[in-house]
């Protein structure tokens, strides 16, 4: 399946800003964040086509998956 | 201070801190041995500095009863990372009520001086009164204990926070330094006057690279009072740090709240100016006085695109892992570092950046600079002339002041140094003095009289239970926007518990990055407290110090005649909702009003008696 994958921050540092990538159906969002080798220290949270999810949630074939590092302070 | 207990929460009074009173007026002062009243007393503080405003009843920021009271955190100078703290307390001259009555405030750096003054002896500074003469004061060890003098500043006057520093430094080499700008010295017209802390860096360096206890005009305070300057002169003291601590220290770095802020180099995000990625998602950077407009144009102050002409150092507070500085300079032509420019954090960044209408990172930092250099809280410097600026927008035929307009630099520079010389007390005074002049409210981006930080309040009706500003005093900037909670029953829980023990890094001496998730009720505050001074306290001991603390200040609030309507967001917010912010809206008429009633609930009861 097809899934639009977009990294904020530091996680496109030598990775990418948006990509279409190629996944497996079932792939899950912790599927994806470990494939990519994204930083646990900076991993803060993942929205689906806009919206919160879970880093167990399963992707859909077309999805749009963000993943942004944490936010903290000021 | 001095311990004859191991177990502080049940037996405060066995532990005792030492205090010195000035009299500005005669020059006379006194030292004690003061027993704690709480476990509040003992982490120090805010916790105990607003124990001690809530015995006066004070009508005026500026008269002689309203003490300055200058103190440091349990932990400050520590071996625990990050105790670098200094407080300053009083009533503020820009956060007060509507019925005229100001509040009480707590303002904090970190810097070196506030180890420094803490290896003195001393932990605690009252200033009462005012000094007819400019005066610095020298606080410094000796064989019989803290010593204070009080010294003519004539030379010092007019001078930058910087060059204040650079000037002392000559005549106490081995000292650090707290010290108020122009700003803090026109206190009648500015009352958004910062401290200045001097760093190990900066003294080196002799580049501006001060730390800021900015929030709520404890720089016009210590104006008021003709002190242009601490001096803080003792040798260093830090220990060599215990397994315990050097465990708890290991965690900060690799597993507690700060490795993410790290640089980027070490696997981290890069400081809070990575704040802009997460929240540009969102459209909820801050743009031309909080109306994001659904597009890229924050994006041009993103790291990435700032670091192609800027040369970026990631720097760290004197022996901090941590390295949360972003250290801008000028590059040369051969690609060398050139002239120092400005530290970017999120908040000057945005509120002196994207939020008036500048875009250009070289721009930016020559106004967070010139704000520095003039001793000005970034946070309300930037919103009143952002306030000023969108007043200018809608009133393009009448415009006040210079006239500037969103994006102009050149008249941004003379509001900030116009407002620095206090010849501008428009801006000087803050946005709600302003706003209410004018007549035109609703956009005023305060909430109780004080500025709101760079995170939208669409995002965070959370400001309004804030006691000091802000994001620092009320942990849910996050909630939504990184936590993705809109119902309401995990606000109420976020304002009301989870999200409130951020104020406890504001008693004991730790920068919030120590773990600014958790707050000081953790494991790691417990085994940094035992090893330092063989206390045995509990988690569940410290979050309940620190849940009395913050309600003390809420208390404290509601005596100086805040009303309830006082404690909400902007108008602008829930009357003209801004469709561009793609969050869920949580700041509905509807919303904030369950909200406040729910909140409320909770907390009014629990505030009877505090203040006794």
């Amino acid at each position: 399946m097809k899934i639009n994958v977009k990294l904020v921050g530091a996680f496109r540092v030598d990775r990418f800003r948006e990509e279409v990538r190629e996944y497996r159906a079932g792939t899950s969002v912790r599927e994806v964040i470990d494939g990519l080798q994204l930083s646990e220290q900076i991993l803060g949270f993942a929205l689906i086509n806009g919206i919160h999810a879970e880093f167990e949630a399963i992707l859909q074939d077309g999805d749009s998956l963000t993943i942004l590092p944490v936010l903290d302070g000021g | 201070m001095k311990f004859a207990t191991t177990d502080p929460a049940t037996n405060p009074s066995a532990v005792f801190y030492k205090q010195c009173t000035i009299d500005l007026q005669t020059g006379e002062m006194s030292f004690s041995d003061v027993p704690c009243r709480n476990l509040e007393d003992v982490l120090g503080g805010f916790g105990r500095s607003f124990q001690d405003l809530a015995q006066r009843q004070i009508d005026s920021a500026y008269c002689d009863e309203n003490p300055l009271i200058v103190n440091t955190g349990l932990l400050t100078g520590s071996t625990a990372m990050t105790g670098m703290r200094t407080y300053f307390s009083g009533y503020s001259p820009i956060k007060g009520s509507k019925v005229g009555l100001p509040a009480a405030m707590w303002s904090t750096g970190s810097g070196k001086f506030g180890a420094k003054f803490k290896w003195t002896g001393l932990d605690e500074l009252i200033f009462e009164n005012r000094s007819a003469q400019p005066v610095y004061v020298v606080i410094k060890e000796s064989a019989v204990g803290p010593q204070v003098q009080l010294k003519s500043a004539d030379h010092l006057l007019g001078l930058s926070t910087h060059d204040k520093i650079m000037s002392l430094q000559k005549d106490y080499p081995d000292a650090h330094f707290a010290a108020i700008g122009p700003a803090g010295e026109n206190w009648q017209n500015n009352y958004m006057g910062a401290v200045a802390l001097s760093t190990e860096n900066q003294l080196k360096s002799k580049e501006d690279k001060c730390r800021f206890a900015g929030r709520g005009g404890m720089g016009s305070l210590m104006g008021y009072k003709n002190i242009l300057a601490l001096v803080a002169q003792s040798s260093d003291k830090q220990a060599k740090p215990s397994e315990l601590v050097k465990a708890a220290n290991r965690n900060v770095i690799e597993g507690g709240g700060s490795a993410r802020i790290q640089p980027i180099s070490r696997g981290g995000g890069g400081g809070t100016w990575a704040a802009y990625d997460v929240l540009q998602e969102f459209h909820a950077v801050p743009v031309n006085n909080f109306r994001p407009q659904g597009n890229a144009i924050p994006e041009k102050l993103f790291r990435e695109n700032v670091e192609k002409e800027y040369d970026i150092k990631s720097e760290a507070c004197y022996r901090c892992g941590i390295t949360c500085h972003n250290n801008v300079s000028e590059k040369n032509a051969d690609g060398s570092k050139g002239e120092f420019l400005a530290k970017f954090d999120y908040e000057p960044l945005n509120l002196l950046g994207t939020n008036v209408g500048i875009h250009d990172a070289g721009q930016a930092a020559r106004l967070i600079q010139l704000g520095d250099n003039y001793g000005m809280d970034a946070i309300s410097l930037g919103v009143t002339i952002s306030y000023a600026l969108a007043y200018n927008e809608r009133h393009p035929e009448k415009p006040i002041l210079n006239g500037a307009f969103f994006g102009d630099f050149e008249k941004i520079c003379e509001l900030i140094v116009q407002a620095g010389k206090g010849e501008l007390p428009e801006i000087g005074k803050g946005s709600m003095r302003l706003s209410e002049k004018l007549g035109e409210t609703s956009y005023a981006y305060h909430v109780k009289g004080l500025e709101i930080a760079a995170y939208q309040p669409e995002s965070n009706p959370g400001y309004a239970w804030a006691i000091a500003g802000g994001h620092m005093s009320m942990g849910t900037y996050g909630l939504l926007t990184r936590e993705g909670k809109s119902d309401l029953d995990s606000w109420v829980q976020g304002i009301t518990e989870d999200k409130l023990h951020i104020v406890g890094f504001d008693m004991i001496g730790l920068c919030k990055f120590f773990d600014i998730a958790k707050g000081i009720g953790t494991q790691m505050v417990v085994d940094c407290l035992k090893s330092e001074f063989d206390f045995d306290v509990s988690t569940d001991d410290l979050r309940a110090a620190v849940r009395r603390a913050f309600l003390r200040g809420l208390a404290l609030e509601l005596r100086q005649g805040y009303s309830k309507e006082e404690f909400r967001v902007p108008a602008e917010v829930y009357e003209d909702p801004n469709p561009n912010i793609k969050l869920p809206n949580i700041t509905s008429p509807e919303f904030l009003e369950q909200l406040e009633k729910r909140v409320w609930g909770i907390f009014e009861p629990e505030l009877e008696g505090l203040l006794d």
